[in-house]
C-alpha cells in the first residue's frame, strides 16, 4: 500500500486539413465609403477563435486596424462556401481563403490612391490605415479616403475574392495506399511528458503535471494557440484517466447519460501545465501558421500510461485507464512472453491469423 | 507583422462575458413549436408497425414526422466523396441502435411533444444485437448494415480493408533482432459540448426555409439539409457561424434536417433542443479502436518494420468512419520513419450509436497506442526514451507510409525542446541533432532506400 | 409571483413548480442562463440569489418569490463591463462561450464574498462548473486577477508564466 510516482513520454504528429485535402473554403471582402471592411467567410467559430484570428489575417494583409474589421460568417446567402470548422483547417485553409480576398482589397485600394496620389502602385505601402508613398511618408491619403474616393468619384466598390483548395490527393494504388500527391495541407508535431502518482490499494491515478512542446507553425494570435493546447491537454487527460462512453465495453447497458454520470474532467483533476511552443512557419499557411486544435488531445493518453508504467511496473493497454484497470494490471503483474527473438506483450494477438475472409482468430 | 501575431482578444469576446452572445437556443420567434423525438428503446429490433394517429390527435401537436415525410430517406456524410449512404434520417423497417430516432414531434410545448411521442404506437421485434467487433466477423453474428454487412467492403479496386503496404515487410522482420508485439483498446468518448444538439427552424413566407443551426460546417449541412429535402442549395438559408462547442460532434448535422420537415409540414417555426441525456446517449461520439502492432526492431533502436490490424468500432452507421480509417493508415508510423509497412484497418458495424468525428479524429487512438508501443519496444532494448524517439524521428525527405516525403518534420525539436523543458539529460549528439535530412554517412542501410535519388520510394 | 431581476422588478405567470432557469429564459425572455444539463450538474445555468450562486435549473420558482436574482446581464455591460468580465476577456477564459454565463456568475459570487487569488480556493469554489474548451487554465488565471483587483486592458489578453516561445532555427521571419 504506497504511492508510487512516475514520468512517461509520447511524440505525436498530425496533418492540417482534411486527410486527403480536396476541401475548399471562400471568402469575400468589400470596403464601405468609411474604409471600414466587413469580412464574409462560411467558417463556424465553435469556440477556436476564427472570427478573431480570420479577422487578425485581413487587417494584417490590408495594412488597416483590426478594430476596422467587421467580421460575418452568420449565413449562407452572404457567406461562401466554407467546407467547415474541422480537421484544423480553419486557421490554414480557411484562413488562406480571406488572405487572399484581402490581397485583391490591397490592390485595389493602391490602384485607387495612385490615381489619387499620382503615384505608381509599386511605389505606395499601407501601413495603419493610411496608404503612404514609400520613402515619402509625409506623401499619403487615409484608407478611409481612398473609399470614399473609390466610391464617389471613381464609381468603384473595394471588393476582393478569395479561395483556396489544397487539391484532392487521390490512393492511386489501394494495394500499398499510394497517393498521388501530399494527402494534408501541413503536417505538426508535438510531445508531452506527464508526471503521475498512482495508489497501488485504489488503483487510482492522478495526473500531477503535464509539460508539452508543441510546433506550431506560426502563432497568429499566441493567446489563442495557448487555449488549444491548454484545452486540449484536459480533454487528452480526460480520455487517458476519465472518459467513456461504456464503461464496461463491450457490454452497451452501462453508459453515463449525464454530466455527473459521464466524467469530464473538472478543474479538480487540473494538473500543472507548462508549455513550449515551437515556431515553425509552414510553407503554404497564412503567415506560416499550421492548424494546431485537433492535435491537442493526443500526446497525453500515451505519456499517462507510460508514467504509470514508470510508476508501478505495469502496461495498461485499455482504455481509459481507470483505477479498476490499474488493479487489474497489478494483480496479473507478468513478465510479457519471450520467445527467442519474439516479446509479446499481450496474449490476443490475431494480427497474424486474421483476414475478413476468415473468422476472427481462426 | 504587427495584428498578426498579436495577443487581441476574442472577437466576440464582450458578448460572451456579458450573455448577449446569441446561439442557436436563444433564438425566439413568434408561434414557434417545440419537437421532441420518439427513439428505439431497443439496440437491434425489426420495426413491425408504427401508428402515429393517436399522437397526432392530441391538443397541441402539429404534426409528426416519420420516415414516410423524408423525400430522400438516406443519405450519407461521404455521399459526396462516392461512398454510398447507409443511415435512413429516420429509422423505417429496423431499428439498429438504442436511441435511434423513430420519429419526430411538433408541438406547442416540449411536455406535449413529449407525451404525444410516447403515444406513438411502435411494434418491435427484438433482434440479436453485436456489440463487439471481434465477434463481427463470425459466419452466425448478426448482421448490422443493410449496405456494407458487418464491414465495409467497398474500397477502391473493391477490396473490403483500408491496405498500406510499403518496402519488404518479410526482410524487414527476417532481419529483426527483437520483435515486440501488443494490443491497445482506445474507448468511445463523448465529445460533451456545453451546447446540446439544437436547431430552430423557419418557414419564410416566399417558401425558403431558414435554419437557425449549431453546426461546424455550415455548408456541408446545407448539402445533407438540401439532398435529403430535395431542395437546391437557393432554398435553404443556414444561419449560424456561433457554436457553444463542437470538438467534431456537430458536423452530423444531427438536428436540422428533422427540425426543418417539422418546418414544413407545420409551416410554423420549430425549435428542436436535444436533451443532455439525449446528447450523451444518441448523439455521434468518437469510435473505439482495437489495434494490434508488431514491430521489427534492430538491437542499436532502429524500428525496421511494423505489421498492424487496426478495427474500428463504427457503431450502426458509416457516418465518416471511412474517411477515419483512411486518415488513421496514412498516420500510422506517428512522427517516426519505418521504411517497411504492412497496414490493414476495418471498418466495422455494431449495434451501438454511430460514431463521428471527433477532435483527433482517426488519430487520437493511434497516437496512444503507438506511444505506448514505443515505450515498450525502447524499454525492451534498454535504450533512453528520448534516444529512441529521436533515432527514428522524421526527417527531412524521409517518407510517409504513403511515400510522400516529409518537408518540414520537427519531432527532433519538440523531443529536445521537451528535454529541455522538464530538465531531462540528452546526450550532445542528441542535442545537436537536426530535422535536417540524414547525411549519407550516418544513414543506416534500411532507410538508404527510400532516400536515394528515387525520392519519394 | 414576483421577482427583481437585474434590478428590474417584474410579476411571473409560470406554475410555482417551474424552474427558475425556465422562469428566466422563456417567460422573461433573459437568455444568458443556458440549459447545458437542466439537473445540476453543468454550472450553466448559474444566476444569483440574493447574492448567492444558485443553480437555476433545480430552483423551483415558488422558492425565489420576492427574490433579487442576477444573472451575468445584470452584471455589467458591454460598455461597463465588471472586473471579474474584464478578467475574463484579459486572460482569455471565454471560448465558445457557453459555459460563461454560469462561470462569470459564480466567480463574481467568489470575489464579492472577499476570496483569494488562490488556485486551490478557486478550485474548490468553481469545482462544479464545466468547460470543455479552455482546459480551466485561463479560468482560474482570471478569477485570481479579479480577486486580487488587478487593473486589466480589454484590448489586449495577458501572456501565461506557464507558456514559453522557441523559434526553429533558420525559420526566423
Amino acid at each position: 500500500m504506497a504511492l508510487h510516482r512516475g514520468k512517461g513520454l509520447a511524440t505525436i504528429e498530425y496533418p492540417t486539413g482534411m486527410n486527403q485535402n480536396g476541401d475548399p473554403s471562400q471568402a469575400w471582402i468589400k470596403v464601405k465609403p468609411d474604409g471600414r471592411v466587413d469580412v464574409f467567410s462560411g467558417t463556424s467559430d465553435i469556440g477556436n477563435g476564427s472570427k478573431t484570428v480570420q479577422s487578425q489575417i485581413v487587417a494584417e494583409t490590408l495594412g488597416v486596424p483590426y478594430d476596422w474589421i467587421t467580421y460575418d460568417n452568420s449565413n449562407t446567402d452572404s457567406s461562401p462556401m466554407c467546407t467547415g470548422t474541422f480537421a484544423s483547417r480553419a486557421t490554414f485553409v480557411a484562413g488562406n481563403a480571406v488572405l487572399k480576398a484581402a490581397r485583391q482589397v490591397r490592390e485595389r485600394i493602391l490602384a485607387i490612391a495612385s490615381r489619387e496620389l499620382e503615384i505608381d502602385p509599386e511605389d505606395l505601402e499601407v501601413a495603419d490605415g493610411t496608404v503612404s508613398v514609400k520613402g515619402t511618408p509625409a506623401k499619403s491619403m487615409g484608407v478611409d479616403e481612398v473609399a470614399g474616393a473609390a466610391t464617389f468619384v471613381h464609381g468603384e466598390l473595394l471588393t476582393g475574392d478569395g479561395a483556396h483548395l489544397n487539391p484532392g490527393a487521390a490512393i492511386v494504388d489501394p494495394e500499398t495506399g499510394e497517393v498521388d500527391k501530399p494527402p494534408h495541407a501541413a503536417i505538426s508535431y508535438a510531445a508531452c511528458a506527464a508526471e503521475v502518482e498512482v495508489d497501488d490499494e485504489t488503483g487510482d491515478v492522478r495526473v500531477l503535471k503535464l509539460t508539452q512542446a508543441y510546433d506550431i507553425g506560426r502563432a497568429m494570435n499566441p493567446t489563442l494557440v495557448e487555449g488549444q493546447i491548454e484545452g486540449g491537454a484536459v480533454m487528452g487527460l480526460g480520455f487517458g484517466v476519465l472518459e467513456t462512453c461504456y464503461p464496461y465495453y463491450p457490454s452497451a447497458e452501462h453508459r453515463g447519460d449525464g454530466m455527473s454520470t459521464y466524467h469530464v474532467p473538472t478543474m479538480a483533476e487540473l494538473p500543472e501545465i507548462n508549455n513550449v511552443l515551437i515556431e515553425n512557419p509552414s510553407e503554404g499557411g497564412p503567415y506560416g501558421a499550421k492548424g494546431i486544435g485537433e492535435m491537442a488531445n493526443n500526446a497525453q493518453p500515451a505519456a499517462i500510461a507510460n508514467a504509470i508504467y514508470d510508476a508501478v511496473g505495469v502496461w495498461v493497454t485499455e482504455f481509459p485507464i481507470t483505477p479498476e484497470r490499474v488493479l487489474a494490471a497489478l494483480d496479473a503483474r507478468s513478465e510479457p512472453r519471450r520467445e527467442g527473438r519474439m516479446v509479446a506483450f499481450d496474449e490476443e494477438l490475431s494480427i497474424n491469423s486474421f483476414s475478413s475472409t476468415r473468422t476472427w482468430g481462426a | 507583422m504587427k495584428v498578426v501575431g498579436a495577443r487581441l482578444p476574442r472577437y466576440d469576446g464582450v458578448g460572451h462575458v456579458t450573455g448577449r452572445t446569441t446561439y442557436v437556443d436563444d433564438v425566439r420567434l413568434p408561434g414557434m413549436l417545440h419537437a421532441a423525438a420518439l427513439r428505439s428503446p431497443h439496440h437491434h429490433a425489426r420495426i413491425t408497425h408504427l401508428d402515429t394517429s393517436a399522437a397526432e390527435a392530441m391538443a397541441g401537436v402539429h404534426a409528426v414526422i416519420t420516415h414516410a415525410d423524408v423525400p430522400l430517406l438516406v443519405y450519407g456524410h461521404l455521399s459526396g466523396g462516392g461512398i454510398p449512404g447507409d443511415e435512413p434520417l429516420l429509422a423505417k423497417d429496423h431499428a439498429r441502435y438504442r436511441g435511434q430516432p423513430i420519429a419526430l414531434v411538433a408541438a406547442d410545448t416540449v411536455d406535449i411533444a413529449r407525451a404525444a411521442c410516447a403515444a406513438i404506437d411502435v411494434g418491435y421485434e427484438e433482434l440479436p444485437a453485436l456489440f463487439d467487433v471481434r465477434l463481427a466477423f463470425d459466419d452466425d453474428a448478426p448482421v448490422v448494415n443493410d449496405a456494407f454487412g458487418n464491414w465495409y467492403d467497398q474500397y477502391e479496386g473493391n477490396l473490403d480493408v483500408r491496405q498500406i503496404r510499403k518496402g519488404d515487410i518479410e526482410a524487414a522482420f527476417d532481419a529483426a533482432d527483437l520483435i515486440v508485439s501488443g494490443v491497445y483498446r482506445t474507448q468511445s468518448q463523448e465529445q460533451v459540448p456545453l451546447e446540446t444538439q439544437v436547431c430552430v427552424a423557419v418557414p419564410e413566407p416566399d417558401g425558403r426555409l431558414t435554419i437557425h443551426t449549431c453546426t461546424q460546417a455550415m455548408y456541408f449541412s446545407l448539402g445533407v439539409v438540401c439532398s435529403h429535402l430535395q431542395l437546391p442549395m437557393s432554398q435553404v438559408k443556414m444561419v449560424g457561424g456561433t457554436v457553444g462547442g463542437g470538438f467534431g460532434g456537430k458536423v452530423d448535422t444531427a438536428s436540422d434536417t428533422l427540425t426543418a420537415l417539422a418546418a414544413q409540414k407545420t409551416e410554423r417555426p420549430v425549435k428542436w433542443r436535444w436533451t443532455r441525456e439525449e446528447e450523451m446517449l444518441a448523439s455521434g461520439n468518437r469510435g473505439p479502436w482495437h489495434m494490434e502492432i508488431i514491430d521489427a526492431v534492430s538491437r542499436d533502436g532502429w524500428i525496421l518494420g511494423r505489421k498492424m490490424l487496426t478495427i474500428h468500432d463504427a457503431g450502426a452507421y458509416g457516418r465518416f468512419s471511412v474517411y477515419g480509417v483512411t486518415k488513421h493508415s496514412f498516420h500510422h508510423t506517428g512522427a517516426y520513419t519505418i521504411p517497411n509497412l504492412h497496414f490493414d484497418g476495418y471498418v466495422v458495424f455494431t449495434n451501438r450509436i454511430p460514431t463521428t468525428a471527433m477532435r483527433g479524429y482517426g488519430i487520437t487512438g493511434l497516437s496512444t497506442a503507438i506511444e505506448v508501443h514505443a515505450e515498450r519496444v525502447a524499454r525492451e532494448l534498454g535504450m533512453d526514451p528520448y534516444e529512441f524517439r529521436l533515432k527514428n524521428a522524421n526527417r527531412v525527405n524521409d517518407t510517409s507510409p504513403n511515400r510522400i516525403p516529409y518537408e518540414d518534420p520537427s519531432t527532433v525539436e519538440v523531443l529536445q525542446s521537451l528535454a529541455s523543458a522538464t530538465g531531462s539529460e540528452l546526450s550532445d549528439d542528441l542535442r545537436a541533432m537536426t530535422r535536417d535530412q540524414r547525411s549519407a554517412d550516418m544513414l543506416p542501410d534500411h532507410l538508404a532506400a527510400q532516400i536515394g535519388s528515387g525520392g519519394g520510394h | 409571483m414576483e421577482l427583481t431581476v437585474n434590478s428590474v422588478s417584474c410579476t411571473v405567470q409560470s406554475p410555482p413548480l417551474t424552474s427558475l432557469l425556465n422562469v428566466l429564459r422563456e417567460e422573461l425572455d433573459i437568455t444568458s442562463p443556458k440549459a447545458g444539463c437542466e439537473s445540476g450538474g453543468c454550472g450553466a445555468c448559474t444566476v444569483l440569489v440574493d447574492g448567492q450562486p444558485r443553480r437555476s435549473c433545480l430552483t423551483a420558482l415558488c422558492t425565489v418569490d420576492g427574490a433579487a436574482v442576477v444573472t451575468v446581464e445584470g452584471l455589467g455591460t458591454p460598455e461597463d463591463l465588471s472586473r471579474v468580465q474584464q478578467a475574463f476577456i484579459h486572460h482569455y477564459a471565454a471560448q465558445c462561450g457557453f459555459c460563461s454565463d454560469g462561470m462569470v456568475v459564480a466567480a463574481t459570487a467568489y470575489v464579492n464574498a472577499g476570496g483569494s487569488d488562490d488556485t486551490d480556493a478557486i478550485r474548490e469554489a468553481l469545482a462544479g462548473h464545466f468547460c470543455r474548451c479552455t482546459g480551466y487554465v485561463k479560468i482560474l488565471e482570471a478569477v485570481a486577477a479579479a480577486a486580487r483587483g488587478d487593473e486589466l486592458d480589454i484590448d489586449s489578453t495577458a501572456s501565461s508564466a506557464n507558456n514559453t516561445y522557441v523559434t526553429i532555427a533558420g525559420a526566423e521571419s
